[in-house]
């Protein structure tokens, strides 16, 4: 039980974009087409869920005062094979990530995982911490590229779904719709939140 | 604070440098694996684009002389010249390659390489602007934002930018070529 809740802690209760508010640069860069957005959760997924397993088996060998330039090496290690087996095994792919994949080094959420939990826990939970706040990640950024693209360019995926007659909210593409809408979704995510903590605890007086 | 060993500062330094001599020979011995592969990649890549700007052509050959300029041959006739554009766009800067016949039109281009956003200037990969340029000659090549100038360039909405400088570099091209073949002659 207690397992799974690491995994699922990641896709709403702590939401790494939504609720937590980490990578909120990236989730407002890349999120104005639901290609994009799901290319780059992809990525930060592999990349979180990696790191948290990396760091939690080598947390004993790191010297607590330079804890956190190690754990950035040890992204930008993994950011960097990864770009090299792309590059020789699937150009075409290490096209289209362009420059974000190099982006995933600097994203706050990883180092954040890998100080907050990798560290401090055994491999197999931070394996599922990794995996499930990249998930979350993942989930938060097709949200957001979803009603995006969908707004913006009355488009899912290129597929024209509004019809021609839809003019298009030029806004929704640009950096401004971005903060709106995560604006908006995080108070909804809040309130989700708030509202099952309160079933919660009429539950827990109940029994 | 504790003062016991781990806070001497070689333990502290040999600790990080420990950490980047590990990361480093990790990356070196899987560069010395795959750069092989990338390099022969890389030039596939590239051949595979230069055929796809001149569909039907026989053979692309290097044109002597000139860095990275192609000729595109069909039936012993030059069908097309190929060469490699860039400018600046929004994000950085932006790689094409260009076709032009030798009447001195434009075939097509191809963006090699482009930060431009997604979404928005990204859009100057899509036929709906790309295919503006068919045909066009130096005079038309021109980016407007007024819909009624159909012979000129249409800027795409919200990506001026991007659209003056895909257009900027296509007409270099064009010059360029013009410059060649009649200097040629």
């Amino acid at each position: 039980m207690t397992l799974w809740k690491e995994f699922a802690k990641g896709w709403v209760i702590e939401n790494p974009i939504l609720v937590l508010a980490l990578s909120l640069c990236p989730a407002l860069a890349v999120t104005s087409s639901v290609v994009t957005s799901l290319t780059m959760g992809l990525v930060v997924m592999f990349v979180i869920t990696s790191n948290n397993v990396v760091v939690s088996i080598v947390k004993k060998l790191v010297n607590p005062k330079v804890r956190v330039p190690v754990y950035i090496i040890c992204i930008a290690t993994i950011v960097t094979l990864a770009s090299l087996l792309l590059q020789a095994y699937a150009p075409l792919l290490y096209k289209a990530l362009g420059i974000y994949l190099e982006l995933v080094v600097v994203f706050a959420i990883i180092l954040a995982r890998a100080e907050v939990f990798a560290s401090k826990n055994n491999v197999g939970r931070a394996f599922l911490d990794g995996f499930g706040m990249g998930c979350g990640f993942t989930f938060a950024m097709l949200i957001i590229g979803v009603i995006r693209e969908l707004l913006g360019n009355g488009t899912i995926l290129g597929i024209n779904i509004l019809g021609t007659a839809y003019e298009p909210a030029l806004i929704m593409i640009l950096p401004p719709g971005g903060f709106l809408l995560i604006g908006y979704l995080v108070g909804l995510f809040k309130l989700w939140n708030m509202h099952m903590e309160k079933r919660q605890r009429i539950r827990g007086e109940a029994a | 604070m504790t003062h016991d060993n781990n806070d001497s500062i070689f333990k502290v330094a040999f600790n990080l440098i420990g950490a980047c001599i590990i990361s480093g020979l990790i990356i070196g011995a899987v560069y010395s694996l795959t750069a092989a592969t990338a390099a022969e990649k890389i030039v596939e890549l590239k051949n595979a684009s230069l055929q796809e700007m001149v569909a039907d052509a026989d053979a692309i050959v290097e044109i002597e002389g000139k860095h990275e300029w192609h000729e595109a041959i069909k039936d012993g006739e030059v069908v097309a010249y190929i060469v490699p554009a860039e400018s600046k766009g929004y994000a950085g800067a932006i790689e094409l390659l260009v076709s032009i016949s030798p009447d001195l039109k434009v075939l097509k281009y191809s963006i090699l390489e482009s930060k431009e956003t997604p979404g928005l200037g990204d859009k100057a990969k899509e036929p709906l602007f790309a295919d503006q340029f068919i045909g066009k000659d130096a005079e038309h090549l021109e980016v407007t934002k007024d819909p009624n100038k159909t012979e000129l360039i249409q800027s795409i909405s919200g990506s001026t930018i991007t659209s003056r400088a895909v257009t900027k570099a296509v007409k270099e091209a064009l010059e360029e070529v013009t410059a060649f073949v009649q200097g040629g002659e």
